[in-house]
C-alpha cells in the first residue's frame, strides 16, 4: 500500500468482518478529505463502499472465516475507483426486486444495491456477480 | 434514561424523542443493538407518539434504515405516530432515492415533528 495525498491506493485482501469494513471505509475518508473532496461526494463514497463491503463480506462470503474480499481502491486527486471481489457464488443485479416498489418498500432486501448505484458515477458487475467496480468523479472539482 | 447504549431519549410534550448516541450509524452489532432498543420503545408507553431526531448524525446505513422500518411497522401496530427530523441534507437524500419519504413522516426540525403527532 502506497499513500500519498495526490494518488492513493490500496490493494489487499480483508478478513470477513465488519470491523474491517469499518476500518478500510475510514481510511477511505481520509484520504478523500486529504484530496480536497466536499461533503456530498465524501458521503456518497463513503455509503457505496459501505454498502458493497458489507454486501460482500455478510451475502457473499457469509461472514466465513476461510473466506476474503479482494479490495482495490484508488484515489487519484478527483477521480475515486474501487474494485470489490468476495469469494461466494455470484448474484444477478438485476434480479434484486425495486426496493422503491411501494410493495418492496418495508421489505429489507435490494436497497443497499440501489444506493451503490445512487452514490457513486458508474457500477460495473462481473459475469459472475461475486465482483463490481465503483467510480466516481469529484463533483465539486474545478474543470 | 441509561438503560441504552445506542439512543437517548426524553419526554416531551407527550411524545418520546429519541436521539442517536453514534455519529456513524454503521456497525453491525451497533444496529442490532439500536434496533432492539428502538422496539423496547413500544413497550407500555403512553406517548403520543417517537420523533427520531437524526441532529449529530452523518451517516447511516441501509442495515440501520431497515431498523427504522421495523419501527415504523410496529409502531401502527401499537397505534404510535413516527417522526424523523434534523436530517443531513445527505441522510435525507437517502431517504428520497429508497422512496422512504412516502412511507416516513420527515419534518425539517424537532418543533414541527412534534406538531405533527
Amino acid at each position: 500500500m502506497e499513500s500519498t495525498t495526490q494518488h492513493w491506493r490500496y490493494d489487499d485482501h480483508i478478513p470477513s468482518e465488519p470491523d474491517c469494513c469499518a476500518t478500510i471505509v475510514g481510511m477511505v475518508l481520509e484520504q478523500l478529505e486529504k484530496n480536497g473532496w466536499g461533503n456530498k461526494d465524501t458521503f456518497g463514497i463513503h455509503m457505496a463502499m459501505e454498502e458493497a463491503v458489507m454486501n460482500a463480506i455478510d451475502h457473499g462470503n457469509n461472514r466465513s472465516p476461510d473466506k476474503t474480499v479482494h479490495l482495490v481502491i484508488e484515489i487519484c486527486g478527483n477521480r475515486f475507483y474501487s474494485k470489490i471481489t468476495d469469494q461466494g457464488e455470484g448474484f444477478d443485479p438485476s434480479a434484486v426486486p425495486d426496493p422503491t416498489d411501494e410493495e418492496n418498500l418495508e421489505k429489507d432486501c435490494g436497497r443497499g444495491v440501489m444506493l451503490i448505484r445512487n452514490f457513486v458515477d458508474v457500477v460495473l458487475y462481473n459475469d459472475k456477480g461475486n465482483s463490481l467496480e465503483l467510480t466516481k468523479q469529484n463533483s465539486e472539482a474545478e474543470a | 434514561m441509561s438503560e441504552f447504549e445506542c439512543i437517548t431519549t426524553e419526554a416531551l410534550e407527550g411524545a418520546t424523542i429519541v436521539k442517536f448516541v453514534d455519529q456513524r450509524v454503521m456497525n453491525p452489532a451497533r444496529i442490532e443493538a439500536l434496533g432492539g432498543e428502538l422496539l423496547s420503545l413500544l413497550d407500555g408507553t403512553h406517548a403520543t407518539g417517537i420523533v427520531l431526531n437524526f441532529d449529530g448524525v452523518s451517516f447511516f446505513s441501509s442495515a440501520a434504515i431497515n431498523k427504522l422500518i421495523k419501527l415504523e411497522s410496529e409502531s401502527k401496530k401499537n397505534g404510535l405516530q413516527l417522526r424523523l427530523s434534523n436530517l443531513r441534507p445527505e441522510v435525507r437524500d437517502l431517504f428520497s432515492y429508497t422512496n422512504l419519504d412516502s412511507l416516513f413522516q420527515i419534518k425539517d426540525n424537532q418543533f414541527d415533528a412534534i406538531e405533527s403527532l
